[in-house]
């Protein structure tokens, strides 16, 4: 264990976490960007959110190892080829959950909302967006984890970050290295999941807490 | 663009990036090995993990106190990411490198969704429905396995999809600790700097999650054949 | 206040017309009751009016003006709007909801939260209890005169209602709709009021138009007059064979002229405020051949001849 914690103490540690959380958040930023702007595109049309859900869905179904690794030959090694399949690989869950959030705001509310005079872009931002706030959230969610932990992978195309260290510790046979890694990496995506776990908390009108809690006590 | 510049310009990509006759060469030694070692991997790894997840998740829908904790414990397993499981399993005495400490990791990735759908595919079965089945004076062993488990079957296949799904893209890593499979593909087309390989571990991989996808789809909803029916009488 | 002319409605794609060529006239401070079967286009109608739905062609005419001389949105805030399902913002809470068109109109806050307060109690409901709860926290009633308050917040003229007291049992419809009509009497909107039950359309209406499948207008007369002169074989079949007793559910005892009564004290005492309908029932359900009505300290008599009597002349309005 002691020797885990020297590992921790190496001056290229921090800078691995630093790569690494660079990497995440670089990509999780730019999948939101692109996603929620096309999610509130295809809102009005259900032909688009069919196709915007089934490629979200066809896309979740691809290995990261494959997204990462299909980016070597048209991209080559490093760091930006890296996050380009990372965003590649985090805009799925946000596009299907933005998507069919929006949607699911029930039609008889939006109906109340046109009939009493909101226009379309209040309708938007002050009836959809909180109402699906949630569901929306929990998709950022889903994919901020899951590029914390496919951002190790971006180690085998030359991406660094934590998985550099999991990958030396593994080719050396230098056990404290290694598992100084796979710690960091999981403790990393524990905060991850905790962090936006508290978010989607945050961005879930007090209302509709209400309405889950008595949801469940049903 | 026409489409004519479109097609010169994938074949200009092909000769670049994917050797043809390597692929017709080696795919029997190399190819259809990876994809049976893959399936290999994922068919265990889902049917162990339904296996534990069966009994956890029928347990656990009766006992609700059991719920939180086995929920905290398996959501833990599923957000460590796969890379730095496979290390730690590995440093185990008495795991090691190979198939079975990639089985294991998948098993943990599965149990999260599983468990999870077995519960709430129990707890959708309407609470009239078993009040009717012991007012007709069927068992708690009868109402389990003639009511609760049929009803739930669509529910509890949503989850052996989305694990499958799940494992056979995790699987690819588990190439790194010498498990075998499409990620072998995968690792050797990177160490030998030869894209082909890559391409095709990658395309394979992809394709068989998302047939998986598709078929599992097909059978959940074969699996509600009431819901079937309404449709199909209105 | 309201002139529907030669109003028509064809729905992209559709072979027959949903509306067509509707023309009528809604009165200030009148309740019109829009009744027909599912598919007789008087939702269409309705939501005609605030433009959520435009016509394709005729015009329809608010105060002598076309209803597309502002925009649709403006146009909304000045109408109220209550339909079955409610709607209520689940996020919001109940005095938000109320706000909602206070809030777009631009009202300051004090001026809102007397307003909601107003409202809450106007429809019965404590506003300390209710302002801050969330509509989950609501019955089904409740959230139904929330809806109704919410329609009335900026005090519009025009309020349209679609079915607004659809969604509960059939006890809480009949007090809802008693507690809207004593509302009515000192607010005297112009009310549009959609239904698919003639009885609610009879207890409801100042003027009902009967529509037929295909959005045409059947008949649109005062309830009295739909209910003894039905101008065709559909609006007779559709008011129904009960329509005689339907005309007795639109007088109360109170409103008749009644004799004193002298003895008779086997017969069963009557609460004038009753309509003559549910008077008779109870005086048949018990055998009886009339009843004592107590008013202003004296005994009358009702009898079922006296209702017979009211049957006969067609002259008398509501009460």
């Amino acid at each position: 264990m002691n020797d885990v914690l020297k590992v921790f103490a190496r001056p290229q540690f921090p800078h691995a976490v630093l790569v690494h959380v660079e990497l995440s958040a670089l990509a999780l930023l730019i999948a939101v960007a692109i996603a929620l702007p096309v999610a509130l595109a295809v809102n009005r049309s259900s032909l688009g959110t069919a196709v915007a859900v089934n490629i979200g869905n066809i896309g979740r179904a691809v290995p990261s190892l494959a997204l990462l690794a299909l980016a070597l030959p048209f991209l080559g090694f490093g760091f930006a080829p890296s996050l380009v399949a990372l965003i590649a690989l985090a805009i799925p869950p946000i596009l299907i959950n933005a998507t069919t959030g929006l949607r699911e705001v029930s039609k008889e509310v939006i109906d109340a909302a046109r009939g009493m005079g909101l226009s379309g872009w209040q309708i938007l931002r002050g009836i959809q967006l909180p109402i699906a706030a949630p569901v929306i959230f929990a998709g950022i969610r889903t994919s901020a984890v899951q590029v914390v932990a496919s951002a190790t992978l971006a180690t085998f195309i030359g991406g660094g970050g934590l998985g550099d260290l999991i990958v030396e510790g593994f080719q050396k046979g230098d056990t404290p290295v290694l598992l100084a890694g796979a710690l960091a990496v999981a403790f990393l995506a524990i905060i991850t999941e905790l962090l936006f776990g508290g978010l989607e908390r945050a961005f879930t009108p007090a209302g509709l807490k209400v309405a889950q809690k008595r949801q469940k006590a049903r | 663009m026409g489409s004519i510049q479109l097609a010169l310009l994938l074949q200009s990509l092909d000769q670049q990036l994917v050797d043809w006759a390597w692929i017709r060469q080696n795919y029997r030694e190399d190819i259809v090995p990876a994809v049976i070692g893959h399936i290999y991997l994922s068919f265990v790894s889902v049917a162990i993990a339904l296996a534990i997840s069966l009994p956890v998740g029928i347990i656990v829908s009766r006992y609700r106190k059991a719920y939180p904790p086995v929920t905290i414990l398996t959501g833990l397993l599923y957000t460590i990411p796969s890379l730095a499981l496979l290390a730690i399993l590995v440093v185990i005495p008495g795991i090691g490198v190979g198939p079975n400490a990639v089985i294991i990791a998948l098993v943990a990735y599965s149990l999260l969704v599983l468990i999870r759908n077995v519960v709430t595919g129990i707890d959708s079965v309407p609470a009239e429905t078993i009040d009717a089945a012991r007012g007709m004076g069927l068992t708690e062993r009868q109402i389990l396995f003639k009511v609760e488990i049929p009803l739930a079957l669509p529910v509890i296949v949503a989850g052996i999809r989305i694990a499958t799904v799940t494992v056979i893209g995790i699987a690819t890593i588990g190439a790194y600790i010498a498990g075998g499979g499409l990620g072998q593909l995968i690792f050797d087309g990177i160490d030998q700097n030869f894209p082909t390989k890559v391409i095709v571990g990658a395309v394979l991989a992809t394709a068989m999650a998302v047939v998986a996808d598709l078929l599992l789809l097909a059978l959940e909803r074969y699996l509600r054949p009431w819901a079937r029916r309404v449709r199909g009488a209105s | 206040m309201i002139e529907f002319k030669e109003v028509s409605k064809i729905y992209p794609g559709a072979q027959t017309p949903a509306v067509k060529d509707l023309s009528f006239e809604i009165l200030e401070g009148e309740i019109c009751v829009l009744v027909g079967p599912s598919g007789c286009g008087k939702t269409t109608s309705m939501r005609m009016i605030n433009r959520l739905i435009e016509p394709s062609s005729g015009e329809i005419l608010i105060d002598g003006e076309p209803n597309t001389k502002m925009s649709g949105t403006a146009l909304r805030r000045k109408i109220g709007y209550a339909i079955q399902q409610i709607g209520l913002f689940p996020h919001r809470t109940i005095a938000r909801n109320i706000a909602t068109v206070p809030q777009l109109l631009g009202w300051d806050r004090e001026r809102i939260r007397r307003r909601v307060d107003e409202l809450l109690e106007l429809v019965g409901m404590n506003p300390a209890d209710f302002r801050d709860r969330y509509p989950s926290e609501l019955s089904g009633g409740q959230q139904q005169r929330v809806g109704v308050a919410r329609a009335m917040a900026a005090d519009p003229p025009i309020m349209l209602m679609d079915e607004p007291f659809g969604a509960v049992d059939p006890i809480t419809r009949e007090r809802l709709q008693d507690e809207f009509l004593r509302i009515q009497e000192n607010i005297k909107k112009t009310i549009v009021f959609v239904t698919h039950d003639i009885d609610e359309a009879v207890k409801m209406g100042d003027k009902i138009a009967i529509l037929e499948q295909g959005g045409i207008l059947a008949q649109f007369d005062s309830p009295e007059n739909i209910l003894t002169h039905p101008n065709s074989e559909f609006v007779a079949s559709f008011v129904g064979a009960d329509r005689v007793l339907k005309r007795l559910s639109l007088l109360r005892v109170a409103d008749m002229r009644l004799d004193p009564a002298d003895g008779a004290d086997d017969l069963p005492t009557i609460d004038e405020r009753l309509t003559v309908r549910d008077a008779l029932s109870q005086i048949v359900g018990v055998g009886a051949t009339g009843g004592i009505v107590e008013r202003d300290g004296e005994r009358q008599l009702l009898t079922i001849k006296a209702i017979e009597g009211l049957l006969k002349d067609s002259g008398s309005a509501r009460g």
